[in-house]
């Protein structure tokens, strides 16, 4: 971005024109041109809020940390570099690069990275943080060449390594990948002198426009996708396994095939991260799951479901997966060798990624393993990603059953137990996940940023319900959150998801009967829309409907719930405790 | 030629008010052909480094340090502009 384009992004929406949200920008240097372009970036990836950035003062990294701290910010950028660690470590410093001073020098950058940390941490208790080590290139202090890396120079970049390790642990602390900013910015092309030396202002500006891409993109990213369908011959495995056999086909080094291998290690990886795999191959079933079950292979059975394998189109395949999976199109991604079935499952699902595996090309296969990873990649993995998968097959068995005349004796049978959680919890990233992710059981796709969920959990007058769920087949974790507020005998949904994984279990009666019970209301207001994707949510509140035919109860009085309201089998847990059954 | 003189110019003039305007959103273009840090208030000291940082970039010019006294007009800018084309 360049940084006309930066400033007409902030100028197209102007002060008053959307609310307004603040992000502080924590620097020792000038914040100048960064400043600019973060507020943009952000912009750019704001939900329809106007961004305000606040700074500090100069030469202050600390102070501004525990300044934003003090002004209760809730989303943060912080950038370190060299001068925040010692003085002398910039271009505007005369202190000296004597060869016996270096041992202080180190000292004193040791001390700092302790208080930065200490900072960090402290304000992460409110904020959530996006810190980027230094990025620019070190002044040349040492005694030796640049070719040869001085003692100095590698204990120093030890400290800060052993720092950002340990912050990086942190779940509302989150450090910008310095790999990838070496990509987009060439060390050699990040220190504007001249602009440092007259202004304070030490990047040049592709430099400062790149490192605010990657602080936006770690304080917002982008939604990963969920699913991920795969071929498998001469994608999985190289050959065609229907005319080699379940034996010859191959994905190792030693049979020049690694770059296969290396596509379902990832895919492994991702499987075990959260991520939802399934198979669509045009094959004999029996051959190809032969070669499956084979104990050498890097991708295990049980990372995969489902596994369809036929000779009839793949777009069949992949439309059977996305209602086994329960998920849209637009959030899944196909994979296949051959451009022929690409386009044939795109022309069927155009929101759906198609990506060619370009076999023959192991430089391309590389990139498409790193451009699979940023896809899926979050910023941590959750208890519920370990269960989704498993989850997802139970609930493919419970459709199946529940499509069957026998539905209430199944659900009777379920030994299905509800957890509710009304204590407020700002760090529950769950929570927040699924509030901005979840897409068909949502009353009015309303999403939140990180600081309007923390304003939410913590004001006074709003509730926050959050629902786990349990049954004989397993858990499936938290699977939903409902919030809203409640004021004397007025009591407002304004937020309410549940995962597609919970589906067709009647927790969702479960949770506004806690609702209801919690609060002692004669009726709730639900702040329905109707969106794109919530028809789950329009067809459970048309059951509700009144008399006198709304077919949406915006306002759902007691009585007509309990009137309504089918059988529930659940056992009610509450915050440990377990508090009565519902039949 | 003359003709091509001028449409350079043009060319120019058009540019640099996008660069004020990207600076200085809310006022007009006229207002910023005739912008002078004595008339315009937000021409302050920050602003005048956002103003050369923009002007550098989009035109790929460098402007020198002891320029920047002298260039507190939209119209200064111009003519060192159209000074820098032409000797290009």
């Amino acid at each position: 971005m360049r940084l006309i384009e930066a400033l007409e992004k902030i100028n197209a929406v102007p002060v008053g024109s959307r609310p307004a949200e603040s992000v502080f920008l924590a620097c020792g240097f000038t914040p100048l041109h960064l400043k600019t372009f973060l507020t943009a970036a952000l912009q750019e990836r704001s939900l329809g809020n106007r961004i305000v950035c606040d700074t500090g003062v100069f030469g202050d990294l600390v102070g501004n940390l525990d300044r934003a701290r003090s002004l209760e910010q809730r989303t943060v950028a912080a950038v370190v570099e060299w001068a925040d660690l010692d003085a002398r470590l910039s271009y505007r410093s005369l202190g000296g690069w004597l060869p016996t001073m270096h041992a202080e020098m180190l000292s004193t950058a040791r001390l700092s990275l302790k208080r930065i940390e200490e900072s960090l941490r402290s304000l992460s208790e409110r904020a959530l943080i996006a810190v980027c080590p230094p990025t620019l290139p070190l002044p040349p202090v040492a005694v030796t060449a640049e070719w040869q890396a001085s003692g100095f120079e590698l204990a120093l970049r030890a400290a800060v390594a052993e720092t950002f390790a340990r912050i990086g642990e942190s779940l509302r602390i989150r450090v910008v990948g310095t790999q990838r900013l070496d990509q987009v910015s060439p060390l050699p092309q990040r220190l504007d002198a001249a602009s440092e030396l007259n202004s304070g202002f030490p990047y040049t500006l592709e430099h400062a426009a790149s490192l605010s891409t990657l602080l936006a993109d770690v304080l917002r990213p982008p939604s990963p996708k969920k699913g991920l369908i795969i071929d498998l011959d001469d994608t999985v495995w190289r050959g065609l396994v229907g005319e080699i056999g379940s034996d010859a086909v191959s994905w190792t080094l030693d049979r020049h095939a690694q770059v296969h291998g290396l596509f379902q290690q990832l895919a492994a990886s991702l499987a075990e991260a959260g991520v939802l795999l399934a198979i669509a191959s045009k094959n004999d079933p029996s051959v190809a799951e032969a070669a499956l079950k084979r104990e050498d292979m890097v991708l295990k059975p049980e990372h995969v479901f489902p596994t369809l394998v036929h000779w009839r189109r793949k777009s069949e395949s992949v439309t059977s997966i996305l209602e086994t999976w329960n998920i849209a199109a637009d959030a899944v991604v196909f994979v296949d060798d051959s451009a022929i079935e690409l386009a044939e499952v795109r022309a069927h699902h155009p929101d759906m990624e198609c990506v060619l595996f370009p076999k023959d090309d192991p430089r391309a296969v590389v990139q498409l393993l790193r451009r699979l990873r940023d896809t899926f990649g979050k910023p941590m993995v959750l208890e519920e990603d370990r269960l989704r998968r498993d989850s997802i097959r139970r609930s493919s068995e419970v459709r199946d059953a529940i499509g069957s005349d026998g539905t209430e004796q199944f659900l009777s049978q379920l030994e299905s137990v509800i957890t509710l959680n009304f204590q407020p919890d700002p760090n529950d990233t769950r929570a927040f996940e699924l509030l901005n992710k979840t897409n068909q059981f949502n009353l009015n796709g309303k999403r939140l940023t990180d600081s309007e969920w923390r304003a939410l959990v913590e004001d006074p007058e709003s509730f926050v319900l959050r629902i786990s769920y349990r049954d004989k087949f397993g858990p499936l974790g938290n699977i939903a959150v409902v919030a809203g507020t409640a004021s004397g005998a007025s009591l407002v949904i304004r937020h309410w998801v549940m995962s597609c994984r919970a589906f067709a279990r009647r927790i969702e009666h479960q949770a506004l009967r806690a609702v209801f019970d919690r609060f002692g209301v004669d009726a709730i207001d639900l702040e329905f829309r109707q969106t794109e994707r919530n028809e789950p949510t329009r067809t459970f509140l048309a059951a509700f409907a009144g008399p006198e035919g709304d077919t949406l109860p915006l306002t759902l009085p007691r009585e007509r719930f309990d009137q309504h309201c089918p059988p529930t089998y659940h056992r009610i847990e509450h915050a440990g405790r377990e508090i009565n059954q519902h039949v | 030629m003359p003709g091509e003189r001028s449409t350079n110019m043009s060319d120019i003039e058009q540019r640099l008010v996008r660069c004020f305007a990207a600076v200085f959103p809310g006022v007009s273009d006229d207002e910023l052909a005739r912008a002078t840090t004595d008339r315009l208030p937000a021409w302050d000291s920050v602003a005048n480094v956002m103003v050369v940082a923009v002007v550098e970039q989009e035109f790929g010019v460098q402007i020198p340090l002891d320029g920047l006294e002298t260039l507190s007009s939209f119209d200064a800018i111009r003519s060192f502009l159209a000074e820098q084309t032409s000797s290009s």
